[in-house]
């Protein structure tokens, strides 16, 4: 077993093993069921994993440094339930706001994380539960169900532009956002070399604790912000509304080959996992598999990733 | 770390030593406090009966606690918590008398779910060790499993315990507390036990305190992790059978919350997150701070939706007060 995991592990074919799957899961799915191949079903399939993409890649960015954050469900459903609460009052700025509240929670868990020095999952499960607290209190513990003319405002989320959904054209634009801070911008270069190595980037004079705030700032906006394409397409906020997206956004990440270990990676290969993860569950819906019990599916996937994927020579302690 | 303090004592400046002292303490000042505090607001909380409704509330997360304390003695995470629960509590519902099937196997069936948390926990334990993935991840993912696997038994209902005995243990008294509560402390000594009074014990504090000189010391690190969360594992499943046998049923909902609640009383406690201090005492003493604060905020009437929010601040104060900042340069 080990040997075999440290065959497949080998750079060359580990670099293209997520591509392979996706297109591998693919085609056993579209043989099984010909409906899914379908340009229609395709655009469905796109457009359900707009969401996962969205937290995904937000996490994205803090994985590539070694950290995690277990806060984005979370922020997600507060998120959700900022919008509803405050479309009625402010129109469209309800969504900016809840971005914004999402940049602060993800500023104040890497305030917490680099300035305590916490442990980042112990300092985001923390924030978690500070922010889902939050989102009971304010929500009064139900979720609240957007009335016609605050839907109006929702067009930008559930509308379609040439037959293709919004909810796809604000994915491929999360995309480019995110693709370029991760591959063309300093911040994107710093991380990467933190998650690589960190005492060696904090030597060369790399600010490292504001890369690290900031990757954490990027996840709990890329939270919020999926927080409100959720809310767009429920026509509703709830402070539960996300709570099981934790586990496929972080299977997204690692399964599309993000090493937890930080320092190799990429928002590409985040996309993979995201479309990975939505054909598996598709494929489990067709055959008839329990929508909870596909959490069984995931854990296993995410355990399996992360063995494949992981830089065992970065520690040798593990914990 | 017994064995090093006598060849340290010397070289290390006193005011430190007084330090460590005052901080092993702090979490029984603040219990302390924080009673005080709460009988002056609402003079019913020193009543009796509040004081069993107090170790009520606190039996579960005890036991769950004191199986998180071993792992996190270590310096590892236990994330399962909820799923193993889940799962045991489900499984308990399905094998003693219930309303949906015809088993009838009372107290084998809290045996047997005994020995799946433990083998759920050796899963764990086997995977963090022999495939060397750090154990949040690990046991990220056996979370969700457990909580999969009593959703694809049930699939969403609820089985209703009607099994006398399972249903005794939070409905009959004994001394006017009920027997949970008495299980419970059973498993406080079993605990204090195998941490102080075993070879497995020690060791697990010398593989938190330093795990690269407890393999140079020839210590069983694989076996020694391996064993604690298979150990774990247990007390999770006897947590599941208390929680089942409070709400007198079993569902896939019955775990939510219980991580959180859990991770927080160890930390609050006084167990370090880095491993090699604290222990299952520690852990006692933060479930009661814990409890009593719920209690309070109860009495109060603040709502319960606040005290998720309450418990996250108290992580973040908790482990940020009891980091040694000097030990660290990378905290990731």
């Amino acid at each position: 077993m080990a040997s075999f995991l440290r065959h497949i592990a080998s750079d060359r074919v580990r670099q293209w093993l997520p591509l392979a799957t996706l297109i591998l899961l693919i085609v056993i799915v579209g043989t099984l069921e010909p409906v899914f191949l379908q340009p229609a079903t395709l655009l469905d399939l796109a457009g359900d994993t707009a969401v996962l993409f969205i937290l995904a890649s937000g996490v994205t960015f803090v994985i590539m440094l070694g950290g995690i954050d277990l806060s984005l469900q979370s922020m997600a459903s507060l998120s959700s339930v900022i919008v509803a609460l405050t479309l009625p009052r402010l129109g469209y700025a309800a969504f900016p706001a809840a971005i914004a509240a999402g940049a602060l929670a993800g500023l104040l868990a890497g305030l917490a994380h680099t300035r305590l020095r916490i442990p980042s999952f112990i300092a985001t499960l923390a924030m978690g539960g500070v922010l889902a607290s939050t989102a009971l209190v304010s929500s009064g513990e139900r979720s609240i169900t957007l009335g016609a003319d605050d839907r109006g405002y929702l067009g930008w989320i559930t509308g379609t532009l040439a037959g293709i959904p919004n909810v796809v054209i604000i994915g491929l634009v999360v995309l480019v956002v995110a693709h370029i801070l991760q591959a063309h911008t300093r911040f994107g270069r710093y991380s990467a070399a933190i998650g690589a190595g960190e005492p060696a980037t904090y030597a060369s004079g790399v600010k490292v604790n504001r890369q690290k705030v900031i990757a954490f700032v990027l996840s709990g906006g890329f939270a919020a912000l999926a927080g409100i394409i959720l809310t767009g397409r429920l026509a509703s906020g709830s402070p539960t509304l996300a709570a099981e997206m934790l586990l496929p956004a972080i299977a997204a990440v690692v399964v599309g080959g993000t090493a937890i270990t930080g320092g190799v990676g990429s928002i590409w290969r985040t996309l993979v996992g995201a479309l990975i993860i939505s054909v598996v569950r598709i494929g489990m819906t067709f055959l008839g598999v329990n929508i909870f019990a596909q959490n069984i599916v995931f854990g296993a996937v995410l355990v399996l990733a992360v063995a494949i994927t992981i830089d065992r020579s970065k520690i040798p302690i593990v914990k | 770390m017994s064995a090093a303090s006598p060849l340290d004592a010397p070289d290390a400046p006193p005011k430190r030593t007084r330090r460590l002292r005052l901080a092993a303490w702090a979490p029984v000042i603040v219990l302390m406090v924080l009673c005080a505090i709460i009988a002056v607001v609402n003079p019913n909380f020193l009543t009796f009966g509040n004081f069993v409704r107090i170790t009520q509330t606190a039996a579960i997360p005890l036991v769950l606690g004191i199986g998180a304390t071993f792992i996190i003695l270590m310096g590892s995470i236990d994330l399962s918590v909820e799923g193993i629960l889940t799962c045991s509590a489900v499984v308990l519902s399905m094998l003693v008398l219930n309303g949906a099937n015809s088993n009838d196997l009372g107290i084998l069936g809290a045996l047997i779910v005994l020995a799946i948390g433990g083998l759920i926990g050796l899963v764990n334990g086997l995977i963090h060790v022999r495939l060397r993935i750090p154990s949040f991840m690990t046991t990220l993912g056996t979370w969700f499993i457990g909580v999969g696997v009593a959703n694809a038994l049930l699939g969403g209902m609820a089985i209703r315990i009607t099994d006398p005995v399972i249903r005794g243990l939070a409905v009959e008294r004994f001394l006017g507390f009920p027997w949970g509560v008495w299980i419970a402390a059973l498993a406080l000594i079993v605990a204090v036990v195998i941490q102080n009074h075993t070879r497995f014990g020690r060791y697990l504090f010398a593989i938190g305190g330093g795990e690269d000189l407890a393999v140079l010391s020839g210590i069983p690190v694989a076996r020694v992790r391996i064993t604690a969360f298979a150990l774990a594992g247990v007390f999770y499943a006897l947590g599941g059978i208390l929680v089942a046998a409070q709400l007198g049923l079993g569902n896939a909902q019955i775990g939510t919350g219980r991580l959180f609640t859990t991770v927080t009383a160890v930390v609050v406690g006084g167990t370090s997150l880095m491993g090699g201090e604290g222990g299952v005492l520690r852990t006692l003493v933060g479930v009661l701070i814990v409890v009593v604060l719920s209690n309070g905020m109860v009495l109060m009437g603040v709502p319960s939706s606040v005290q998720i929010g309450v418990q996250g601040l108290m992580i973040i104060a908790a482990v940020a007060s009891s980091i040694d900042r000097s030990k660290l340069r990378v905290v990731k």
